[in-house]
């Protein structure tokens, strides 16, 4: 049972300079989607810092110090509406300094926007990128060869960089690439195919945002307690299980399962936020009545009983490290996955992931903004399942209780039993 | 009863925003919701009711009012606290005036607006509020598209916005230290005419002043300002009537209306989709000062 989700997220991504956060802004322009005053704002923050025309670019870089410097430092959302869906575009950081900002924009987005300067190719950081979009399940990436204007609408050079983009990919079994020779400058085959690419018979990149199919929703019902909302309305004392639909369905009459505890019951009411339904569907916040009181409460799991996830301690993942103190093992740290929050040891690092190309190479510490491998033991058990099969329940970030900083994104690759 | 239906836009904005509003309120110790009587606040508290009806709210609302508020505005805060029966906390600009914590600005361009910071991080720090929910969009200004959904503030109430923390998937770190809190935007994913879509799907109320109706106003820097006592007018600035509404609430010596016969809902989302003009370049003065504005006032702790 599915249901189409009329909002996508679509992340811009690449190395930077390599026009970014000019293609959102154009994007914007181009498709009616800025009012004059914005326009006139863009223009006179242009003129004050000398650019000739309109710098679309200053659109996104909204903070002093990105204006400042020509640069984006962190992701500024915009909302897009594309063939009657909802598409929130995130304009990411380039720079390495800023990865993890990266991996925010990127960790949940359906497809992402790679860019890369057709005059300079493919650099470390575009395939650090694509790697970090292949690792977190971004399903399609636009790649576009821009400043094509640059090389003088060079088919041999776009063909050149769209291969190397494609067998990248492949080698670490990446997003599905759609490949388009680009100028976000000038606006060419960004919303309307140009003359100036003759050769070129492809989808815009606005054709391609068009089409994009739905985001995958995996069918398996999940849905983590966030909430216990307990009322004595007079008659009876009321106990709903408020939280939000990660995956599948859920109906009225469904036999259920509370994880980590097994206790079972049925779904005896689905209130969709007032509202009195048969069933409900990922991703909408529910409050769900069950025909029998258990014992569930906040940061367990409501799975159906007949596919339930599977309930653990260790597990070997890939992790994003994003926290300028490196990790070194053991790691004592906390783990914050759906809505349950659990102390953990990094027992093991196996491996870093030599991104430039794709290599597993034994390690012993990660450094800001490494991936790697590694094993994690959790003090209770947690609910989960491999990050391919069910994103909600393969992830979560990674706490330092000592510092309370964000250390890591984590993606579960396998379920292991007890050491 | 009813089955699956095909999802909506609006669908998953509330569900989203849903989610944010119950992980706040069971993460943190003493939230409160800052009401200020204008559209955003109001869908914001709706969707707070809906999140864990039919018990009550799990936390107060809280208005910084400048003592300068529209008394339309003031009249519907009393009235809607009074409807839903939830516990409303008022800091007052004036009694932070009156206390000597801040100075009044004179003159005709003066305004309370700058002044609210204060009052609003004082009242943080009286009721050891940990997290305040506010109705901020990323559609509405560039610095707030930048911000998360968990917005960090340091002991003083400052963002630091080169310094955010990771905020991968939908998975909040809500770890806090004595005197920090958190500014939290659920709203953070919706557009002004998503704002008005729900209002009219919802059909929710709204103070009058968002409605065409007649109104004395003056002329500055290309706003049409009430002219009202509590803002001091230039000798050229000349006062006449004009059929108006307001696209934003907020003090009144800083918001501006704009000439419209939009009276009902319908017919303001209708002219929202048609409009040229952005939201905050129609109505707010304050942002008209610096192309940074915004983000140095959100820097020192404002909303
Ligand atoms: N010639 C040319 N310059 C471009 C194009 N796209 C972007 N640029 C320029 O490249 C520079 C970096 O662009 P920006 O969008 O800030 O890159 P980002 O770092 O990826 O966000 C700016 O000076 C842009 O004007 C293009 O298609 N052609
Ligand atoms: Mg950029």
């Amino acid at each position: 049972m599915s249901v189409e989700t009329p909002m996508l997220h679509v992340v811009a991504v690449g190395s930077v300079d390599d026009g970014k956060s000019t293609l959102i802004g154009r994007l914007l322009h181009d498709t009616g989607h800025l009012t004059t005053d914005q326009i006139e704002a863009v223009a006179e923050a242009s003129r004050k810092r000398g650019r000739k025309g309109i710098d679309l670019a200053l659109l996104t870089d909204g903070l002093r110090a990105e204006r400042e410097q020509g640069i984006t430092i962190d992701v500024a959302y915009r909302s897009f509406d594309a063939n009657g869906r909802r598409i929130l575009l995130g304009d990411a950081p380039g720079h390495v300094q800023y990865t993890r900002n990266m991996v925010t924009a990127a960790a949940g987005a359906d497809a992402a926007i790679l860019l890369v300067d057709a005059k300079n190719g493919t650099t470390a950081q575009t395939r650090r990128h694509l790697a970090i979009c292949g690792m977190l399940g971004v399903r399609d990436v636009i790649a576009c060869v821009n400043k094509i204007d640059l090389v003088d609408y060079d088919e041999a050079r776009f063909h050149e960089i769209a291969a190397e983009l494609v067998q990248s990919s492949a080698a670490i079994d990446g997003p599905r690439i759609t490949a388009i020779p680009l100028s976000a400058l000038n606006g060419v085959n960004l919303t309307v195919r140009s003359p100036e690419t003759p050769w070129y018979e492809g989808p815009t990149v606005l054709d391609v945002l068009h089409d994009l199919d739905p985001p995958v929703v995996e069918t398996a019902f999940r849905m983590p307690v966030q909430w216990v909302v307990r009322h004595d309305d007079g008659e009876r004392d009321i106990r709903g299980l408020a939280g939000r639909i990660d995956s599948g369905a859920v109906t009225v009459g469904d036999d259920i399962v509370a994880l980590p505890s097994g206790a079972t019951s049925r779904i005896a009411r689905v209130d969709v936020l007032g509202d009195e339904r048969e069933s409900a569907t990922a991703p909408l916040s529910v409050t769900l009545h069950l025909e029998t009181d258990i014992d569930v409460s906040r940061g367990d799991v409501i799975a159906l009983a007949s596919a339930p996830p599977q309930v653990a301690s260790r597990l070997r993942a890939t992790v994003a490290w994003l926290d300028e103190q490196p990790l070194t093992v053991p790691a004592r740290l906390e783990a914050r996955q759906g809505a349950r929050t659990v102390p953990v040891i990094v027992e093991e690092l196996h491996e870093r992931l030599e991104l430039d190309t794709m290599e597993h190479i034994p390690a012993d510490v990660l450094e800001t903004n490494d991936l790697g491998i590694i094993t994690l033991r959790a003090a209770q058990p947690m609910v989960l399942e491999p990050y391919g099969e069910n994103r909600a329940m393969g992830s979560m970030v990674l706490i330092d209780p000592a510092t309370n900083r964000t250390v890591a994104a984590v993606m579960v690759d396998q379920v292991l039993a007890e050491a | 009863m009813t089955t699956l239906t095909e999802l909506g836009t609006l669908d998953v904005l509330e569900a989203e925003a849903v989610h944010v509003i119950r992980e706040c309120a069971a993460e943190c110790e003493r939230p409160a919701l800052l009401f200020s009587g204008g559209k955003d606040s109001i869908v914001l508290a709706h969707l707070a009711i809906k999140a864990f009806a039919p018990a009550g709210l799990p936390f107060p609302l809280m208005h910084v009012d400048t003592g300068h508020n529209f008394p339309e505005v003031i009249e519907y805060r009393d009235r809607y606290v009074a409807d839903i029966d939830e516990r409303l906390i008022v800091a007052s600009v004036q009694d932070s005036i009156d206390q000597g914590r801040v100075q009044d600005e004179v003159g005709p361009r003066s305004s309370r607006n700058r002044l609210q910071t204060t009052t609003l991080l004082d009242a943080i720090a009286e009721h050891r509020f940990d997290a305040c929910f506010g109705g901020a969009r990323r559609d509405e200004e560039r610095s707030r598209a930048k911000e998360r959904f968990f917005s960090h503030r340091d002991a003083f109430g400052q963002w630091d916005p080169r310094n955010q923390r990771p905020e991968p998937w939908t998975i909040y770190n809500t770890k806090l230290r004595a005197g920090e809190h958190f500014r939290v935007f659920p709203l953070s994913n919706w557009t002004e005419i998503d704002i008005w879509a729900y209002i009219e799907q919802e059909g929710l109320r709204l103070p009058s002043i968002y409605f065409s109706h007649e109104r004395e106003i003056f002329e500055r820097d290309g706003m049409l300002l009430a002219a009202v006592e509590e803002v001091e007018r230039y000798p050229h600035e000349t006062v006449r009537v004009e059929t108006v509404r307001f696209r934003t609430v907020g003090d009144m010596s800083c918001t501006g209306s704009i000439l419209s016969t939009a009276a009902t809902v319908a017919e303001v989302l209708q002219e929202t989709r048609d409009s040229d003009i952005s939201e905050r370049g129609a109505s707010r003065a304050d942002d008209k000062t610096s192309e940074a504005a915004m983000e140095d006032r959100k820097r020192n702790g404002y909303f």
